[in-house]
């Protein structure tokens, strides 16, 4: 495999060295995967905002349905709050401007060269500066066989696409906690090869083994188990960690690309763009926080480990300085997007600012239907960090109750116990209180089921393990920026105020965009505007996004 | 010679704005504390300074230390929070109208209104920032490492200290205490009220009622 040329004609149409960002991403074409998940949503709507001289943005588009890929985009781009900036700044207008700038073509990361069809690389083929890597399975345990396909398989299909149509420039966003359960200051290396746990394995013997065990169980929970292990085996906490680390250690080895790794901590509201507080599907800490709204009071946590959260907006900043520095040939080749090492937020913290924030949600006006009593209460219990086995033990309990209550009222036949007379009287009403308890002991059961479920795989992030992730690559690039370029593209986590994001930005966004997810209800999207109203494509009803949890297994 | 210099007008938070006593902040902040648990202990430390705020056992600044020392250990992002929640729940909606009407009174006559109290900053600035007063002079907790050890910091405000406090903000503002107006509820706001060249008793207790009465101070009653 040979090394990509040192010099294209590219570099002579666009000098730059010691040039700014917009100056640098001037004229530049990049192929971007993940445009329809959360964080592709903001990057590729932020360099439209803040990079009107970027040349042009190919983004890789699966059909949903009967939906085809233009048709999908565009109702992101009608309705997805990602782009209100750019509604609101060109109104009816976009349609054309985005044509100018935005392409679609159809395609799917799972398949080989991200299933561009051959008419669409020989397009690209030369004109292209940087493939970046979006797409990604972000469920902390999804089914094995997905992870396989979409996040190992899905970045070396990108990374195909990279070595073929862009001098083997890409950007692939992974995830900092590939490190593990190695934990402390983590430094912003990738050794292949090399396990968290410190054994020495064979990466491609590990992807034929995880493949094999997709193949041998047809029952997804059966897969989940045998990839957990093998994950804990090696050092992995969860599906999710495992299968993007191999995606890393494959880059690693690759001598036909010339790799950026970017690995963000854990993703959340954004700060200012596209707007205050906005997220999307159920991330991280939503959750939690819901969770802790309700009846949850005591977390399994370690007080003092830090919880690394980084708005949305500022790991966009970071990798838009990340690709303007891998086109000055200026990259680290691995940089964190987080917080802990700068301006920490640790678990207390965050537990203390959960319950302040609770506080007002209480007193909200959708929530006064609640009975008095429960929200004066609600209102006097705060969240608490506590050990796992002192969290939990109320939970176990309260489903014993709730389940031994449901037996008995299973088994209760009221015209059995009552006399005749009464029970003609009142026989109906009691029967149908009964059926309605069964009901809620049940409900009580699955929603105590699926909060252990959370618990467990919050558990290594929460109480196990404390990373403080180390950002100096990014934050040296930081520094080399103008004042001006700074200010648009910095990553300045040094000025995110914990308190006031978490108050006024973060709890009310999770509760905004992501509770009616967790609620069995859809997020807020976006009136359509008249441009898109009046568009004669074929709608339609885009199917909701995951509701699955991160901590929740695939069925 | 006449000064130039712009006068001030001093408004004591408790009794003159607000009815409610300053320690009623401090009991609310520890009965909400994080843990539930420690709750009832904290309630009961500043329930302890009651016996020093007056009587024969009244030491105005060993009650201010006694009732803020409830609240050792409280992270600042909840002391700021709660204080804020206490201000707008407690304070802002039981301004007084004689308290209201004196501030505007004060504004309309040029004078730079400064909020005097007892409590303590996080509790007080809300308010101050409800009714557009940069200026304040209050007590402030002590914080490490993002908790409160339960010291206020000196100078702490309370009786004579209370006019210590306001003569340094004065300098500090450039403002001409002569031509400054006071107003006070208690017998401990007669100091504060005589360091003034325009003292106002205000539904004024027994002691500063005599006071006032001594020295022709006007009173206003509602």
């Amino acid at each position: 495999m040979t090394p990509p040329p040192p010099t294209t004609p590219d570099d002579e149409r666009h000098p730059s060295a010691g040039s700014g960002i917009r100056e640098t991403l001037a004229g530049r074409h990049l192929l971007v995967t993940g445009v329809t998940g959360f964080l592709g949503k903001v990057l590729v709507a932020f360099l439209l905002d803040r990079v009107p001289e970027l040349g042009r943005i190919i983004v890789v588009v699966r059909g949903r349905g009967r939906q085809d890929p233009n048709a999908r985009l565009r109702r992101i781009l009608a309705t997805s709050p990602a782009f209100r900036p750019l509604r609101e700044r060109h109104g009816d207008g976009l349609p054309g401007w985005i044509d100018a700038r935005l392409e679609v073509v159809a395609g799917d990361v799972a398949e080989p060269l991200l299933g561009l069809d051959p008419s669409t690389r020989r397009r690209l083929r030369g004109s292209l500066d940087a493939v970046v890597h979006v797409a990604g399975l972000t469920d902390f345990d999804p089914d094995p066989r997905q992870a396989l396909r979409t996040n190992v398989l899905g970045t070396q299909h990108a990374a195909d696409a990279a070595a073929e149509l862009a001098g083997g420039r890409l950007l692939h966003v992974s995830t900092a906690f590939v490190v593990g359960r190695a934990e402390g200051l983590v430094p912003e290396t990738l050794t292949p090869g090399r396990a968290p746990t410190g054994a020495t394995f064979d990466v491609e013997e590990e992807l034929a083994d995880l493949a094999a065990l997709c193949r041998r169980h047809e029952l997804p929970s059966a897969r989940l188990r045998e990839a957990r292990a093998r994950a804990a085996a090696l050092g992995w906490p969860n599906v999710y960690t495992y299968t993007k680390a191999l995606a890393e250690h494959r880059l690693a080895v690759r001598r036909d690309l010339d790799p950026v790794i970017a690995r963000p901590t854990i993703v959340e509201c954004a700060r200012h763009f596209p707007l205050p507080g906005w997220v999307e599907g159920i991330n991280t800490s939503a959750p939690i926080l819901w969770l802790l709204s309700g009846w949850l009071r005591a977390l399994p946590s370690a007080d003092r480990i830090h919880f690394d959260v980084v708005p949305v907006d500022d790991v966009v900043r970071g990798l838009v300085s990340l690709l303007a520095a891998q086109l000055r040939e200026e990259a680290p080749r691995v940089a964190h997007l987080g917080t802990s090492a700068s301006n920490p937020l640790r678990f207390d913290r965050a537990l203390d600012l959960t319950g302040l924030a609770a506080r007002r949600l209480v007193d909200a006006p959708e929530r006064r239907g609640a009975a008095r009593l429960a929200r004066a209460v609600m209102r006097r219990l705060d969240a608490v960090p506590r050990p796992y086995d002192r969290a939990s033990y109320g939970l176990p309990l309260v489903r014993r109750v709730a389940r031994g209550l449901r037996r008995t009222l299973d088994e209760l036949e009221p015209q059995e116990i009552l006399p005749p007379a009464w029970y003609r009287r009142v026989g109906a009403d009691l029967e149908a209180r009964r059926k309605a308890w069964a009901r809620e002991c049940r409900d009580i059961d699955r929603l105590i089921g699926r909060v252990e479920e959370i618990l467990r795989a919050y558990r290594p992030f929460t109480h196990d393990h404390d990373w403080v992730f180390r950002t100096d690559a990014v934050r040296a690039l930081t520094d080399r920026l103008s004042p001006e370029d700074a200010a648009t593209f910095g990553f300045r986590v040094d000025d995110l105020d914990w308190r006031s994001y978490w108050l006024d930005v973060q709890f009310p966004g999770v509760a905004r965009w992501s509770w009616p997810l967790l609620e069995g209800r859809r997020a807020p999207v976006d009136p359509e505007p008249d441009w898109f109203r009046a568009s004669s494509e074929t709608r339609r009803t885009p199917a909701p996004p995951s509701r699955r949890l991160p901590g929740e297994a695939a069925e | 010679m006449a000064s130039h210099r712009q006068g001030a007008a001093f408004l004591r938070v408790e009794g003159v704005l607000v009815r409610r006593p300053g320690w009623a902040a401090a009991a609310w902040l520890a009965g909400n504390a994080q843990e539930v648990g420690e709750r009832l202990a904290r309630v009961g430390n500043v329930l302890a300074s009651l016996p020093f705020q007056n009587g024969p056992l009244g030491d105005a600044r060993l009650a201010a230390r006694v009732t803020w020392m409830g609240l050792r250990g409280m992270s600042e992002d909840r002391l700021v929070v709660l204080g804020e929640e206490y201000a707008e729940r407690f304070l802002i909606p039981n301004l007084t109208d004689s308290g209201r009407r004196l501030l505007s009174a004060a504004r309309g006559r040029g004078l730079r209104p400064v909020l005097v109290g007892t409590g303590i900053e996080a509790v007080l600035r809300p308010l101050a920032t409800h009714l557009g007063v940069p200026d304040l002079l209050a007590n402030r907790l002590e914080l490490r490492d993002g908790r409160v050890t339960g010291r206020l910091l000196d100078p702490v405000l309370a009786g004579a200290a209370l006019v210590d406090g306001a003569r340094r903000l004065a300098e500090e503002l450039d403002v001409d205490l002569a031509g400054s107006a006071g107003y006070g509820a208690t017998g401990d706001d007669g100091l504060l009220l005589g360091a003034v060249g325009l003292p106002c008793a205000v539904r004024p207790d027994r002691r500063l009622r005599q006071v006032a009465r001594d020295l022709a101070w006007p009173v206003v009653e509602e």
